[in-house]
């Protein structure tokens, strides 16, 4: 054993001791923290923050990982009244949490507000417009493009256009010159993914009400037929089902595909995995005439049944908060390769700079948070299945959609 | 027990009381554990079914029969009954006569007995979800199976994405990984089939295919009927294949929702819907008591032979 060996040893079994004996010391500051996994990246910039954390606080943070189907494991946790007492939060699932009335509101908790991105703040507020979780991290949909394949059919990345239809048409016109068996761009299915684009004709997927409202706008009928059409033509394919790919990123990154739509939560795989695969990234095709994206946003809530709700809302501000924490929040910014919910932290870490990241960075302010109430999931759902029948050609897309609206509808009846 | 109380005297009762406490000292942990873990959870199903009930909060409000009218009127509770139906009614059939025959040749004169038996047993000692895992890696896009199709017949079939192959698969799954289970059951009947009904047959001057139809399977039958109960409620209860394989959604185009996976959507995806799930469940027992009973109708539970 190298003396080196023999340090790191000791040293560690120091550590371990000094843990067991400042356990037992703060045994009453301690908090639970449960998120789901994440990549090695950012799971190792938690732990350095959670660290951080209990240097500047005293406060022993217990991490638990859900690895799988996270909310139901939570949902679950929520019924049996035995909740961590803070934890990560998709701006998706935060209405059906805050109209169970299970979460803490923060309240005058949160400081320079304006600083972070309106519409994110929206997204974890109550309808008593009080805020129930603080955004932590968000993603953006990007238009990402294979450099390589676009200049062997003789296209420059300027010249894909900017707008939606003109980018189909350009897609179908780059599909001819380009060799058997890889696709001009590929799709995905989910609503998750095409929400900005179908508002932006003017019509709202759930309306004030609480209905569904998927069929009643010809323009928006128009926009999903585009990628039908594409489908069956053979220039907008389905990375799984056409190519065999096990994920879009596997499909871009194997050099199947020109283009794909995704979020930055691709990236890390392009730079590892595909690291040879040259790729320039647009910001998402106007619909409409206007700018569109989607954008993902995670929050930190404290639950209503947490036995130390300071130390709780102590932890979710120190990962948020500018003044006394902003290296903290700096820190797990640049750590963990997640993009900042405050402009004045994405401001500091110049995160624009990055080409890969700018599309992703400047449709952050137009982009339309994943987040529309308790009915959400299921319009999304019915949304898929539909939409699926649509593209796989077994009924038209009216069709489809009418049969999405209609049992969304129904099923959003017995919620209420 | 019977012989003190047949004494009649006094010391013959208080040792029957006493016999009769000691069973029920020795029944009370089982009884206690079945009392909370199952009588108590399947009453609160049944009255939570006729109310709207938020878990996440443990709000709920009386909503009467209208959890049934949902399902009635929903695509997806038909889907479910659709897709289960199909699910038993090829399943157990399949199951059963695969296990029979299975059993019958090993019954016979084969050398290697015991290593064979080992080897067919191994899937039902393979978890069933890591069997899944398996199966999706044979079958999907890349799989071994898709590939084979593709090289050398030509066609690409997306077994795992295309709604008319994900449930057969599962179905496959389901009879590879239980047909050695109801294999041994068999079995274990074959060799308490008396061999003097085999040799009056044989003297009669009956062939070995007419020996099997006319002593093995009506003396099986009680057996028979276990299997096929035991297939059935298992069939109607098949979650964990279609749960890993539609990664819990049921999909594509709800081709693996089972009536379990509904309930689970019921239950955990959607707010304020557990009420409908006890529905749910409720629905489903009162289909697996129907079947059952009429299963009992059309197999005797007792044999042929009486």
């Amino acid at each position: 054993m190298s003396v080196v060996a023999v340090l790191r040893w000791g040293g560690l079994g120091a550590l371990a001791l000094l843990c067991l004996a400042g356990g037992r010391a703060m045994a009453a500051e301690r908090i639970t923290l449960a998120v789901w996994g994440s990549p090695p990246a950012e799971a190792r910039a938690l732990d350095l923050t959670i660290e951080a954390f209990t240097r500047s606080t005293g406060i022993v943070v217990k991490k638990e990982t859900i690895a799988d189907k996270y909310m139901d494991v939570l949902r679950s946790r929520f019924a049996a009244r035995k909740t961590p007492d803070v934890f990560y939060l998709d701006s998706s699932e935060a209405p059906m949490l805050i109209k169970s009335g299970v979460l803490e509101a923060f309240d005058g908790r949160i400081d320079d507000l304006p600083d972070f991105y309106p519409q994110f703040i929206d997204a974890f507020r109550g309808d008593d417009r009080r805020i129930y979780g603080l955004p932590k991290d968000y993603s953006t949909l990007a238009l990402y493009i294979n450099t390589r394949l676009l200049a062997a059919a003789g296209f420059k990345p300027e010249q894909v256009p900017t707008d939606f239809n003109a980018l189909l048409e350009f897609c179908r016109v780059l599909q001819a010159r380009l060799p058997k068996g890889k696709a001009a761009m590929i799709y995905e299915k989910d609503l998750a993914r095409h929400l900005s684009a179908v508002e932006s004709f003017g019509t709202p997927v759930i309306n004030p009400q609480g209905d569904a409202a998927l069929a009643g706008n010809p323009a928006m009928l128009a926009y999903l037929q585009a990628f039908v059409s594409g489908r069956q033509s053979g220039y907008v394919l389905s990375p799984k089902d056409d190519l065999g790919a096990d994920s879009p990123a596997a499909a871009f990154g194997a050099e199947k595909t020109v283009m794909m739509m995704e979020g930055n939560w691709v990236l890390s795989a392009l730079r590892k995995d595909y690291a040879d695969v040259p790729f320039v990234t647009r910001e998402m095709p106007r619909v409409n005439g206007r700018p569109q994206t989607m954008a993902f946003v995670v929050g930190l809530a404290v639950s209503r049944f947490a036995s130390n709700k300071a130390g709780a809302f102590r932890f979710a501000q120190f990962m948020t908060q500018r003044g006394s924490t902003a290296e903290a929040v700096t820190d797990w910014a640049r750590l963990s390769g997640t993009l900042p919910t405050r402009i004045s932290v994405l401001a500091a870490l110049n995160l624009s700079a990055d080409p890969a990241l700018a599309a992703h960075i400047s449709g952050a302010r137009y982009a339309t948070v994943w987040s529309r109430g308790i009915g959400l999931p299921i319009v999304n759902t019915n949304f898929g299945n539909q939409f699926l029948a649509a593209l796989n050609g077994s009924k038209s897309v009216r069709d489809a959609m009418l049969r999405a609206e209609q049992a969304s509808n129904r099923e959003l009846e017995r919620q209420r | 027990m019977s012989s003190p109380r047949a004494a009649g005297s006094k010391g013959g009762r208080r040792a029957a009381g006493r016999d009769s406490a000691t069973a029920w000292a020795f029944l009370a942990p089982t009884l206690l554990v079945v009392l909370v873990f199952t009588l108590l959870p399947a009453l609160f199903a049944l009255g939570a079914s006729f109310f709207k009930m938020d878990i996440v909060s443990g709000q709920a409000s009386w909503s009467g029969l209208k959890n049934l009218s949902y399902l009635v009127e929903d695509d997806k509770f038909w889907a479910a009954l659709r897709n289960t139906t199909r699910y038993v009614l090829v399943v157990v059939p399949a199951q059963t006569a695969l296990a029979l025959v299975l059993a019958c040749v090993l019954n016979g004169r084969v050398r290697f007995k015991r290593g064979f038996v080992t080897l067919l047993f191994l899937p039902t000692l393979t978890s069933s979800a890591a069997m899944t895992m398996i199966f999706m890696w044979l079958f999907n896009n890349n799989g071994i199976v898709t590939q084979y199709l593709q090289d050398h017949f030509g066609v690409t079939v997306r077994f795992l994405s295309d709604p008319a192959w994900a449930l057969p698969i599962i179905m496959l799954m389901n009879v590879f990984s239980t047909v050695p289970h109801f294999m041994v059951v068999f079995l274990a009947g074959l060799q308490e089939v008396p061999q003097n009904l085999y040799e009056a047959m044989t003297l009669d001057g009956a062939g070995p295919i007419r020996r099997h139809w006319e002593v093995s399977v009506p003396q099986l039958m009680p057996i028979t009927f276990y299997v096929l109960t035991m297939g059935l409620i298992g069939c109607f209860q098949v979650f964990d294949q279609a749960f890993i394989m539609s990664g819990g959604d049921g999909g594509p185009e709800d081709s693996t929702l089972t009536f379990t996976l509904l309930i689970y959507h019921f239950a955990f995806k959607t707010y304020n819907t557990m009420g409908l799930a006890c529905a749910l469940a409720v629905v489903l027992t009162v289909i697996i008591v129907a079947a059952t009973a009429l299963l009992n109708r059309f197999v005797k539970s007792d044999g042929a032979n009486t």
